[in-house]
């Protein structure tokens, strides 16, 4: 189960998160929020068993955008 | 960004070949070899002195020992994906991929390229967010300048952005 979780974050952290998000070019300051998470995770956890996968996913994505060979 | 850099008097390394099409009606200000790079990767010696277009992936394949300035452009990820099924769907190369499987496998390649331009200490990296040249492009355009630190044309290279180009938004 994977679930979800609110976090209520408010005053001049919210401001500066808005801040972030909007200079940096994220849709919502939430986007930008799961990044940063995923970034810190990412730091501490190894890497998940989904890399080959996901590596795998971008590669038909961009030969198929002709991006690559 | 390509066309800024053009505008603003930087040479690029392009060679046209790819049309302008309804997705990209100002062209693409492509290279085709670029595509070569993991395989022959000192063809980046044919960009010394101009401004060439990589797409992320292909950074990985960048060799050592020359000295680069990266202009890094994002944008928020639902609007590329929006933006590469459009893409897809014109290509007649429509890809059925879970969403949510297509959306992480790009935030672990985005993980994976600033975890990489991290160590890659030789390349000086400007990141600029799309929106931002956007809604500021006079002061995108002096960032961008003041980076390379090459004498561009500000005024003209913020004549180049044009928000009728901006498809694909997300809220």
């Amino acid at each position: 189960m994977f679930g979800s979780h609110k976090v209520k974050i408010e005053g001049e952290l919210l401001d500066k998160v808005k801040q972030c998000a909007e200079a940096c070019g994220y849709s919502s300051v939430d986007e930008f929020v799961v990044h940063a998470l995923e970034k810190e995770v990412n730091k501490v956890l190894p890497p998940s068993e989904g890399g080959s996968t996901s590596k795998e996913i971008i590669k038909k994505r961009l030969q198929g955008l002709g991006y690559i060979e | 960004m390509m066309q800024m850099l053009a505008a603003g008097g930087m040479s690029l390394l392009t060679d046209r070949e790819r049309q302008p099409d309804i997705d990209n009606p100002r062209g693409y200000c492509e290279w085709e070899p670029i595509k070569l790079l993991p395989k022959e990767p000192d063809r980046i010696d044919e960009a010394e002195g101009k401004a060439v277009k990589i797409i992320s992936q292909l950074l990985l394949s960048v060799p050592k020992g020359r000295n680069y300035k990266l202009i890094f452009m994002e944008r928020p990820l639902p609007e590329v994906l929006a933006s590469q099924d459009e893409m897809l769907k014109r290509r007649g190369s429509s890809q059925p991929v879970d969403s949510a499987l297509l959306t992480s496998a790009f935030r672990d390649h985005m993980r994976d390229i600033i975890a990489w331009l991290e160590v890659r200490e030789d390349i000086p990296v400007c990141r600029m967010g799309y929106r931002k040249v956007l809604s500021d492009p006079v002061s995108s355009a002096k960032t961008v300048r003041d980076f390379l630190d090459f004498d561009l044309n500000l005024e003209a290279m913020a004549q180049q952005v044009d928000p009728s180009l901006y498809r694909n938004r997300r809220a």
